[in-house]
């Protein structure tokens, strides 16, 4: 089995800030900045996209710079780890000098995945969170992501990538509650969440909350997704403590747009005097209450701009952690 | 009791907007155009306002409502600098636009906006929330103020709010007047007076800097602080701005009101709570603790200049005395450096040196904060550099704060030499900054006064800038005293040599 001593990689890292430092003011005489306000763990499949993630973690470090520890998981075979050590570096617009943060690549088997806390934690940088990001579905289902989740100040997974039934995969999740959660397939929902919310600033509308008898919401597909289901848990909550006792409906629907379908792609809330609609068309959000339409921009979320905003909340979110069990629920309905 | 909204998120949403009306008294002017509607644009475009947000223009060109749309939108597609246009957000937000064609003295204009805005409250669900934005000339103020509380539009079911831009009066005792008038028919809660610095990006950073962090506030007094430069540099000349400039001078325009409240930011107390009012008593405590000199203290501690013919990279620039609509004898200030001095415990003998100028070779606006140096120096005078530690503040451009301290050379010996660690907005934050009218329209219509100016910062201010108007006024200055393109008079260096101190180069 290939071993890893974190020494030595912390010696390279030394190395690197070295050789850096020379680089940057032999080009500019400015040297260079080192940045860090966590460690960012990110655990990914050995064939996903590298030149894609690379791009969305170089994007992440202006605002959130990290020591990163991408862990490739390259899938059966013996127990193996390998690494590499590099820095991600940025010239701030109409500066000199460089901003760099390192990065440090290990490659780990399946069998040699339970290993992996053991090297990582010396690799933590002090009195800084622990972020841990797995993008791998495949990886969030083993029993060995517990014990890398156990390390972590919080944990980022996406539920909606998690293939097959997203009731399942929902459940697999709120067994890690009590633990500071993040669930992309909830960021997803922020901008929808928000605009609702906005509609329910109006003092006569949020007085009509309690007439709503009826909320829909429609996804693309024939089964609900975890955004489906969180949307829905969500905004059954939100009516139930003003008052309403509505009905929820979760309704697939065809998506006919030429861009990737959204996870949701609309939300009725219908009763007595009050009709809200919030449709996503294009890249536009469509919002009708009443009589009365607005249309704002609103573009499909990129992963680096729902990582970034999960980085950006390192506590608890009590309103998500209330939205995953209400979520839960929704999906099984006699728990 | 107000039902609370049960789906707010205040850890992931952005600050919520209540539905409103704005009304715009000088639709047609270029404030209006270059800054007001782009701004409300954006804030469409990023989702910020409510679905019945309406604007209401009002100036006297006679135009229906379909020819204000059309005229703004024009506006909005020439001057919204970072900002695409979307032609189906346009088409939703400016079914919101409407117009009424008047004239600010006439009493019917008045009622006509009543039953506009009846009309919008009705079919848009605005809740009686009036904002009313003067755009216009300062001295029609207190005209739509008086016109507006005739009306009866003052008070409404909703809040009514009154937005006015600087100048707020000219001296003293016409901003008491001004305040009074407009008081006659608003509260001076409901007055907002906007002073777009404040929405500056690192202007608020300012609050963040000081007093999110525990590190820096026990090094901000005089113990530590050697003294404090805040410069306000352009390189533009007065543009059409002639008439105006020629009355106000640098020091009325730019010092009295945008520097001199960066300064009580820079300055001021820790509040008590991050509420408007609390913010604005310790800004407000802090102008008037700035010692108001005498003549005789003006005189070595006030330089005004005014620029003069220069060619710059081959092209002749005009001094400001050739610029059109100027008195070929004006005595106007295009440039004013004071030395204030705060009289309370924090900062007691630590100058502030406030310097703005036209013409200037940059445009820049910073603050440079120069600490005191180390009290034992154990290093020899050839080790290296001496440089000062200094936090600078950039406001604009690149806003950002940057902090210079001493570090040993690599290498055999120990050689000194200055390094900057930097913190840059625009780098550190993928995301845009949002304009300061953006800020500042929406903490208008959230109804967040804490970047607005109360009207006794506004006196505090006319206070200790009056006396220096009065000495200047009575004296006859050499003009020009500085070359176009050149950092001021000779005048405003030698008011720091003689402290021992030297403007920083920004």
């Amino acid at each position: 089995m290939g071993t890893l001593a974190p020494e030595t990689i912390l010696h390279q890292l030394a190395d690197l800030w070295v050789s850096q430092g020379k680089e940057g003011h032999a080009e500019s005489g400015a040297g260079v900045l080192r940045a860090c306000s966590m460690t960012l763990v990110v655990v990914s499949e050995a064939g996903d996209d590298a030149s894609a993630l690379g791009e969305t973690l170089a994007a992440l470090m202006p605002e959130h710079p990290a020591r990163t520890i991408l862990i490739r998981v390259s899938g059966a075979g013996p127990a193996a780890l390998e690494e590499r050590v590099y820095a991600q570096c940025w010239m701030p617009f109409g500066q000199r000098r460089q901003i760099c943060c390192e990065q440090v690549e290990i490659t780990a088997t399946d069998a040699a995945l339970l290993e992996v806390p053991s090297v990582v934690l010396p690799l933590a940088v002090a009195d800084l969170p622990l972020i841990l990001w797995c993008r791998s579905a495949r990886v969030f289902a083993m029993p060995e992501f517990d014990a890398m989740a156990s390390m972590a100040h919080k944990v980022i997974i996406d539920s909606a990538a998690v293939p097959g039934d997203a009731r399942a995969a929902l459940a697999r999740l709120r067994q890690a509650a009590g633990r500071m959660l993040g669930d992309l397939a909830w960021t997803r929902l922020t901008r929808w969440r928000e605009m609702l919310s906005h509609v329910f600033e109006n003092r006569e509308i949020v007085s009509d909350a309690r007439n709503v008898s009826r909320v829909t919401v429609e996804y693309p597909g024939a089964a609900p997704n975890s955004s489906s289901l969180y949307m829905g848990a969500w905004v059954m909550g939100c009516l139930t403590a003003a008052g309403a006792e509505p009905q929820l409906t979760l309704a697939g629907g065809e998506w006919t747009g030429s861009e990737p379908a959204p996870l949701v792609m609309r939300v009725v809330l219908e009763g007595e005097g009050i009709f809200v609609e919030l449709m996503r068309w294009t890249d536009r959000m469509v919002t009708t209450v009443n009589n009365l339409a607005q249309c704002t921009h609103l573009p499909l979320v990129t992963e680096y701009a729902q990582v970034r905003e999960e980085l950006g909340i390192v506590r608890r979110d009590p309103v998500f952690e209330k939205a995953l069990a209400s979520a839960v629920g929704v999906a099984y309905p006699s728990q | 009791m107000p039902i609370e909204n049960p789906f707010q998120d205040p850890l992931r949403f952005e600050r919520q907007v209540p539905e409103c009306i704005v009304v715009i008294f000088g639709a047609n002017g270029d404030l209006t155009k270059r800054k007001l509607l782009p701004a409300l644009y954006r804030l469409a475009y990023d989702r910020r306002l409510s679905t019945g947000f309406a604007v209401v223009g009002i100036s006297r060109t006679p135009m229906s409502d379909e020819q204000f749309r059309q005229k703004m939108q024009e506006a909005v597609q020439q001057f919204s600098e970072d900002t695409q246009f979307d032609e189906d957000v346009w088409k939703a937000f400016a079914g919101g636009l409407s117009y009424v064609a008047g004239d600010i003295a006439d009493p019917q204009l008045y009622r006509r906006l009543a039953a506009k805005l009846k009309e919008i409250e009705d079919s848009r669900r605005t809740g009686g929330n009036v904002m009313f934005y003067l755009s216009t000339q300062p001295s029609q103020y207190a005209p739509i103020a008086q016109g507006l509380g005739g009306a009866g539009l003052g008070k409404g079911g909703g809040w009514r709010r009154l937005v006015v831009e600087k100048p707020f009066g000219h001296d003293l005792e016409s901003a008491r007047e001004l305040s009074d008038r407009l008081h006659e028919s608003f509260d001076e809660s409901s007055v907002y007076r906007i002073d777009h610095y404040l929405g500056k990006e690192t202007v608020q950073n300012i609050l963040a800097f000081r007093f999110g962090n525990g590190i820096f506030e026990p090094l901000w007094n005089r113990r530590y602080v050697n003294h404090v430069q805040i410069t306000g540099a352009e390189s533009i000349g007065v543009e059409d701005r002639a008439t105006y400039y020629q009355e106000a001078g640098a020091l009325d325009d730019m010092i009295q009101n945008h520097l001199l409240q960066v300064m009580a930011t820079i300055a001021m107390e820790p509040s008590a709570s991050f509420r408007a009012n609390s913010v604005r008593d310790e800004r407000s405590k802090l102008l008037r603790s700035i010692r108001a000199m005498t003549p005789e203290e003006i005189l070595r501690n006030a330089v005004p200049g005014q620029y003069g013919p220069a060619s710059i990279g081959g092209k002749a620039l005009p001094g400001f005395r050739q610029e059109k609509g100027v008195d070929p004898q004006s005595q106007t200030n295009t440039y004013a450096a004071v030395t204030f001095f705060v009289e309370n415990w924090r900062w007691a003998g630590v100058p502030f040196y406030v310097r703005t100028g036209k013409r200037l070779p940059k445009r820049v606006t910073e603050i440079a904060i120069q600490f005191n140096p180390a009290p034992l120096t154990i290093f020899d005078e050839d080790d290296g550099d001496r440089s000062p530690n200094l936090l600078i503040v950039r406001i604009q451009p690149d806003e950002g704060i940057s902090l210079k301290f001493l570090s040993k050379r690599p290498g055999a010996g120990m050689n000194l030499r200055p390094v900057s660690m930097d913190f840059n907005y625009g780098s550190s934050f993928g995301e845009r900054s949002p304009s300061a009218y953006e800020t500042l329209l929406l903490d208008a219509i959230i109804g967040d006064a804490t970047l607005y100016t109360r009207q006794d910062m506004v006196e505090a201010s006319w206070s200790v800038i009056e006396p220096i108007q009065n000495v200047w006024r009575a004296t006859h200055f050499d003009f020009p005293n500085y070359a176009a393109g050149t950092w001021g008079p000779a005048a405003a260096d030698e008011m720091l040599a003689r402290r021992g101190h030297a403007w920083r180069r920004p």
